[in-house]
C-alpha cells in the first residue's frame, strides 16, 4: 500500500462526524479532568475507557487520545490559577504561571500556555508520523528472543516512574509481574493461583486492576482525610496574549517541543522531566533569565511546550514496538487490546488504516485543543468549584459501572475494590502504583516471549544473544541499569553527607 | 512514621511474602504437568524467579535503609483524627462489601444510589442536597448509557426493574 493509499484508508476510517465528535468530547473531558486537582489526566483516561466499549476501535481510541491531550493541557489551568498542578506534568508551569496570576496576568499566562501547548502538540504529532513507521519497519524482523530483550529493556521504564525510591518502584513492579501470572499457564494451560475460581482462569481483568489502582485509592484518601481542597481561584485579568509575545517565545517553544519529543519517545521518562528540562534550557538561553521564577511568560511557554511535546512522542514506542511510553499510554495500550488490536510493528501491516486514521485524528486534536482550551480557560471557575464531597462519590459510581461493563461480571467489581485497597496501602507506604501497572501489562509479554524463545532453542539460553538486535537491547539494558545503580549510589552518598 | 521505618517494614514484608510464595503458595496453587522436559519451561519457573527477585529487593530495601537513614516524614492526618480516619475506612470497607452483596439482589442502579449517598456523607460533604440529587441522577444516566447505548446487561435485581 502506498503512502497516499494509506492516508486515504485512514481518512475513510475517521472521515465522519462520530470520530471527530469523540475526539472533541475526549479533549473536553481531558481538559476538565486535568483541571480538577486530584483527578489527573491518568484517572480521566482510565474512567473514560469503559465508555469506548460500544464504539468502533478507531473512535474509542481517538476518544482516549483526546482525553490524554486535553488532560496534559488541562493541568496547567489550576497550576496557573491556584498554584496546584492538575497533573504532575504541569509542575514546572507553576514556577512562572502563578507569579503572573498574582500580578493580574493570569489570562496572558493561560493564553501562552494554550498557544505553546498546541504548537508543541503539532510538533509532537508530526514526529510521531515521521518516526513511528520507520521504527516499526525495523521491528518487523523481531522474533521472540528480540521481543524478550526489548521487553526486558522496557522494564527499565520502572526507573523513570518510581518516584523517590527505585527499590520501592522495583517492589511494585514485582507485585505487578506476580499478579500477571494469575490465570491459566500460557503454554501448558495449567492453573496458576486461580484457587479453582473460573473467574480467575483468564487472569485478572486489566481495567479492574487499572481503575482499582488509580481511582479507588484517591477515594479512600478522601475518606481518610475528608478536608476539602483549598485554593483561591484568581481572576483572568484584562491582559491577553499578543502575537508579538508568542513570536518572542517561539524559539523556546520549539526547543521545548523537541525536548518533549526526544524524552517522550524514550519509554518511562514522562512529561514532568521534559517540562523542567525545557524550562531550565529556556532560562539558560533567555536574555530575561533573571525574570524566570518571578512571572516570565517565556517560562510558561517553555514548560508547557516541554510537557505537551511528550504527548504524541510517547505513542512512538507504543505504536511501533508495542511498548507503552508512560502510564497513560499503558492504559491506551489496554484499550487497543480490548478492541482486539495488538500495538506493535504488525499493526503497520495489518491495520494500516487504523494507524493513519489515528495520525489524522491526532493532527485534528491539536485544532480541537486550541478551541476547547480557550473555552476551558474561561470556564475553569465552575470546574474548580465542584465540591469534592460530590465529585468523589460520583467517581466511585462511575468506576463500578465502568468495571462491570467490561465483562458484565460483578467479580471484576470485587477485583477493583480489592486492588483499590492494595493501591491505598501502597500509597500510604509511598510505593508507586505506575510500575505495578506497567509490569502487569508487560509481564505476560515478557514470559511468553521468553518461553517461546526457549521452545525454539530447545531451552538453550544462547538464543537470547543470537544477533545484533538482541545485543543492542542487552547493551541498552546494561547501560540503563548501570546508570540507575550509579544514581542510587550517588543519592546514598549525598544522603550521608547531608546527615553529617 | 520515619521513612526509614517504612522502608524496613516494606523490605521485611517483601521477604516474608517471597518465602511464603516459594514454600507454600507456588507448590500448592500452581500446577505443572509431570512431563515438562526442562525446568525453564515449567509453569512453576516464572513465579519462582519473581518470588526470588522480590526477596532480593526486600533485602536491598533493608540494607539501604540501614545505610541511609531517611528524613522524618510528616503525617497528613493528626494523631487525634487517626482513630476517626480508621473508623471511616472501616465504614468504607463495609459500604464496598455491602455494594458487592446487594448488586445481584437489589440491582446495580439502586445499589449505586445508596453507595453514592453513603460515601457522600462518609466524606462529610458540605452539600448534602446536591449529593442526594446526584445520587439519583448519576446512576440513572449511567444506566441509560450502558444499558441502552452500549448494550450492557446491567443487573436489575429482584425487586424494582427499570425499562
Amino acid at each position: 500500500m502506498s503512502f497516499v493509499d494509506s492516508v486515504l484508508a485512514g481518512l475513510q476510517l475517521v472521515g465522519h462526524l462520530e470520530a471527530f465528535l469523540a475526539l472533541a468530547i475526549g479533549v473536553a473531558v481531558g481538559v476538565i479532568g486535568g483541571a480538577i486537582p486530584g483527578l489527573s489526566a491518568t484517572m480521566a483516561v482510565a474512567l473514560t475507557l469503559p465508555f469506548t466499549f460500544s464504539m468502533t476501535p478507531i473512535t474509542g481510541i481517538l476518544l482516549l487520545l483526546g482525553v490524554y491531550k486535553g488532560g496534559i493541557f488541562g493541568g496547567s489551568i489550576p497550576a496557573i490559577l491556584i498554584k496546584t498542578p492538575g497533573t504532575p506534568a504541569s509542575s514546572a508551569t507553576v514556577l512562572d504561571g502563578y507569579p503572573m496570576a498574582e500580578k493580574g496576568q493570569a489570562g496572558k499566562a493561560l493564553g501562552m500556555a494554550l498557544w505553546a501547548s498546541c504548537t508543541a502538540d503539532v510538533v509532537s504529532n508530526l514526529s510521531l508520523i515521521f518516526f513511528a513507521g520507520f521504527l516499526a519497519s525495523f521491528a518487523l524482523s523481531f522474533g521472540p528472543p528480540e521481543f524478550f530483550t526489548l521487553m526486558l529493556f522496557s522494564l527499565t521504564i520502572i526507573a523513570g516512574v518510581s518516584g523517590e525510591s527505585l527499590l520501592r518502584g522495583a517492589l511494585s513492579a514485582m507485585l505487578g509481574l506476580l499478579l500477571a501470572t494469575v490465570g491459566l499457564d500460557l503454554i501448558y494451560g495449567t492453573n496458576r493461583f486461580t484457587f479453582g475460581n473460573p473467574n480467575m482462569m483468564g487472569g485478572l481483568n486489566f481495567i479492574a486492576v487499572l481503575i482499582g489502582l488509580f481511582a479507588i485509592p484517591e477515594i479512600l484518601s478522601m475518606v481518610w482525610n475528608p478536608a476539602s481542597h483549598d485554593g483561591a481561584t484568581r481572576g483572568l485579568g484584562k491582559d491577553r496574549i499578543t502575537f508579538q509575545e508568542y513570536k518572542s517565545s517561539f524559539k523556546s517553544i520549539i526547543r521545548g517541543s523537541f525536548i518533549g519529543v526526544f524524552l517522550g519517545s524514550i519509554p518511562g521518562i514522562g512529561a514532568a522531566p521534559a517540562a523542567f528540562l525545557s524550562y531550565s534550557e529556556a532560562r539558560r538561553k533567555s536574555p530575561n533569565r533573571e525574570n524566570f521564577g518571578k512571572g516570565e511568560i517565556e517560562g510558561v511557554a517553555a514548560s508547557e511546550a516541554g510537557n505537551n511535546g511528550v504527548a504524541g512522542a510517547t505513542l512512538i514506542p507504543l505504536l511501533a514496538l508495542g511498548v507503552p511510553g508512560d502510564v497513560i499510554t499503558a492504559i491506551i495500550m489496554g484499550a487497543f487490546m480490548i478492541h482486539g488490536l495488538q500495538p506493535g510493528p504488525m499493526m503497520f501491516i495489518l491495520n494500516v488504516d487504523i494507524i493513519y486514521g489515528l495520525f489524522i485524528g491526532l493532527i485534528v486534536s491539536s485544532v480541537f485543543l486550541f478551541f476547547i482550551g480557550s473555552v476551558a480557560i474561561r470556564g475553569f471557575k465552575y470546574v474548580a468549584d465542584i465540591p469534592r464531597g460530590v465529585l468523589f462519590p460520583a467517581v466511585l459510581i462511575l468506576c463500578i459501572y465502568g468495571v462491570f461493563a467490561v465483562n458484565n461480571n460483578i467479580f471484576d467489581v470485587g477485583v477493583m475494590f480489592f486492588m483499590g485497597w492494595v493501591g491505598f496501602v501502597m500509597m500510604r507506604y509511598k510505593v508507586p502504583a505506575a510500575p505495578f501497572l506497567i509490569a502487569f501489562i508487560l509481564g505476560p509479554l515478557l514470559e511468553d516471549n521468553f518461553r517461546q524463545a526457549m521452545l525454539m532453542s530447545g531451552s538453550s539460553g544462547w538464543i537470547l544473544f543470537r544477533g545484533p538486535i538482541t545485543w543492542f537491547f542487552w547493551t541498552l539494558t546494561a547501560i540503563t541499569v548501570i546508570a540507575i545503580v550509579r544514581a542510587g549510589i550517588k543519592a546514598t552518598r549525598h544522603g550521608k553527607t547531608a546527615q553529617t | 512514621m520515619e521513612d526509614r521505618n517504612i522502608q524496613i517494614q516494606l523490605g521485611a514484608g517483601a521477604i516474608v511474602a517471597s518465602v511464603f510464595l516459594i514454600v507454600v503458595a507456588i507448590p500448592v496453587w500452581v500446577s505443572s504437568p509431570s512431563n515438562v522436559p526442562n525446568i525453564i519451561l515449567s509453569p512453576l519457573f516464572w513465579p519462582n524467579v519473581l518470588a526470588a527477585i522480590t526477596a532480593l529487593i526486600g533485602a536491598g530495601m533493608i540494607v539501604t535503609s540501614i545505610a541511609r537513614p531517611g528524613p522524618e516524614t510528616s503525617s497528613d492526618t493528626a494523631d487525634a483524627d487517626r482513630q476517626g480516619a480508621f473508623k471511616r475506612l472501616a465504614i468504607m470497607a463495609v459500604i464496598m462489601a455491602a455494594c458487592m452483596l446487594a448488586m445481584p439482589v437489589v440491582g446495580l442502579v439502586w445499589t449505586a444510589m445508596a453507595t453514592f449517598v453513603a460515601t457522600g456523607f462518609l466524606v462529610k460533604t458540605t452539600h448534602p442536597r446536591t449529593v442526594v440529587i446526584c445520587a439519583v441522577l448519576v446512576p440513572l444516566f449511567l444506566y441509560v448509557f450502558f444499558a441502552h447505548v452500549a448494550g450492557v446487561a446491567i443487573p436489575q435485581g429482584d425487586f424494582v426493574r427499570l425499562p
